[in-house]
């Protein structure tokens, strides 16, 4: 009839939906249970994968910032010269991510610096006795393109030598690679796993309902009315799961991290790992998606059967 | 108000449960459907309610062919009528009250209706003192009763009743025929199928009488069995 009546019996009828929803989970305490903790064990399991693959990914990144590719450029070559090679090697393109020039100078410096309390050693070779040779360190944007770039720039002027990532980074790509793909895995298993045990929840659910079902169908309810409290059980399942979850996780995590973060192998390399909280906002909105989307199609899944009156 | 024009309804399994029907039931009026059990009273039943398809012929209610009505519109036809069953089908976990209120929120009815039609109908139907027992707590004829309630409370313009007194002993059942009745004085129109005799007899009211799904007879104001 008139709008605005409509819109306060949505309204009414949505909170209606959720409190019929709420009383379904509690009513259907043992199985809501049930599916809670399965669906947590499922949850975690692929947490923690993820947090792994974050922090692989974390320390590649670092390792591959920290690591860049030195091209030594001859002693002979002239200003103009170093600016060709500069911006040739500027033109490999996206898989360039920075290119910094240090001087022979610098290059000296860096060396004393190294040596410390020792760098006087090193005196003699200011000026034009510097045999430090200059170089441009060239950050990549992904690793992985380390040995094609560093083909590409050997086939480059005034390029004396070339120092490079070493296999450890390597090592550390192919890890990282296999968690991404373990990560995909175990997330499609989650996904399957999670709508059999969401559905399966909800086919209790409507299996203890389905006499309130046919009533509501003889007194004319729709099916998108029927429907709505079990799908709001589910979600609720998944939303609550997923909130466990992100706590026992993030719990977990914290204390982990503390202990080996502290490690001493870790701190030679400079590696940090990342904290829960620079995880939590992609977590959690890959986990209520989770919950909520299984939580739809689970209970959808599990409502046909009952609908046909 | 209901029209069947040549319905035939053969199951799945080949066994043609209602053959060539052809009857109106006007606005208001009070019909009974007749006949023994497997004669095809609640296929015609489960015809009207479009919980079963015809499989030839028309059917019109309220002016409307449902025979092809989609089955998303079924709801919607539903609310046009109100079901009593045998067995009454109260939810158990539900008081009284909340077993017609549930029937509204169903509709999507504001509060404030339901709040105001709930007690109105409880009272009509005489329970307006057990608003807040259950339904293990009452006799049978009061379950009917709420049963009946809440097929009144939506305001339909038709009620379809299953055998409504089968569980009853005599005396109940003619409370609820009685009140049946009365909601049919006020205009609403009342098809019930039964086989209690004795009610058919003394109501004089029109009586369809179906056997092996053919209908066999049709008195305006008829007893149970053609003999009478």
């Amino acid at each position: 009839m008139i709008r605005e009546v409509d819109i306060v019996v949505k309204f009414n009828s949505f909170t209606y939906l959720i409190s019929e929803g709420i009383k379904n989970v509690l009513k259907n305490k043992k199985a809501s249970m049930a599916s809670l903790v399965t669906m947590i064990c499922a949850m975690i399991m692929f947490g923690v994968f993820f947090v792994l693959g974050e922090n692989a990914n974390h320390v590649v990144e670092q390792v591959s910032s920290s690591q860049g590719i030195e091209v030594f450029i001859v002693n002979e070559a002239t200003d103009e010269e170093i600016n060709k090679l500069e911006s040739d090697i500027w033109s490999l393109g996206d898989k360039i991510a920075t290119v910094t020039f240090v001087s022979k100078q610098e290059a000296l410096e860096s060396m004393k610096e190294q040596l410390g309390s020792d760098s006087d050693l090193l005196d003699i070779y200011e000026g034009d006795n510097n045999i430090f040779p200059a170089s441009f360190i060239v950050t990549l944007s992904d690793l992985s393109y380390s040995a094609e770039v560093e083909q590409q720039i050997w086939e480059m002027d005034n390029v004396k030598d070339i120092t490079s990532s070493d296999q450890t980074i390597d090592t550390l790509i192919k890890i990282a690679n296999g968690v991404k793909i373990a990560i995909g895995v175990i997330f499609v298993f989650l996904i399957i796993i999670a709508i059999t045990i969401i559905s399966n929840t909800i086919k209790l659910s409507v299996h203890a309902r389905r006499k309130e079902i046919s009533i509501m169908k003889y007194v004319g309810a729709t099916n998108g009315f029927i429907r709505g409290p079990f799908i709001i059980e589910g979600i609720l399942i998944g939303i609550v799961s997923s909130a466990l979850t992100l706590l026992i996780l993030g719990t977990g995590y914290d204390i982990i991290i503390e202990k080996i973060g502290n490690s001493s192998v870790l701190q030679v390399m400079g590696i940090q790992l990342l904290q829960f909280s620079d995880m939590l906002q992609v977590i959690t909105i890959v986990f209520l998606a989770l919950g909520i989307g299984i939580g739809v199609i689970g209970s959808s899944i599990s409502m046909k059967k009952y609908l046909e009156v | 108000m209901i029209e069947f024009k040549n319905v035939s309804k053969i199951y799945v399994t080949g066994t043609e449960a209602v053959h060539n029907a052809t009857f109106t039931i006007e606005k208001g009026e009070f019909a009974f459907l007749v006949g023994t059990s497997g004669s095809g009273k609640s296929t015609l039943i489960k015809l009207i309610l479009k919980e079963e398809e015809a499989s030839r012929g028309n059917i019109i209610i309220n002016g409307k062919d449902i025979t092809y009505l989609r089955q998303k519109r079924v709801p919607y036809l539903r609310r046009s009528m109100g079901v009593v069953f045998q067995d009454f089908r109260l939810l158990p976990d539900k008081t009284v009250y909340d077993n017609v209120a549930f029937a509204m929120h169903i509709v999507r009815a504001t509060p404030k209706h339901i709040r105001r039609q709930v007690p109105m109908v409880l009272s009509l139907v005489g329970l307006s003192n057990k608003a807040k027992m259950y339904p293990n707590e009452l006799s049978g004829g009061e379950q009917q009763r709420v049963a009946l309630a809440r097929a009144l409370v939506n305001n339909p313009s038709m009620i379809i009743a299953d055998e409504p007194t089968g569980n009853l002993d005599p005396e109940t059942a003619w409370d609820i025929m009685n009140l049946l009745n009365e909601i049919n004085a006020r205009g609403t129109t009342v098809v019930m199928a039964t086989h209690a005799k004795d009610i058919v007899n003394k109501m004089k009211k029109r009586v369809i009488q179906i056997d092996k799904g053919v209908i066999i007879r049709d008195d305006k104001r008829g007893g149970y069995s053609s003999e009478v």
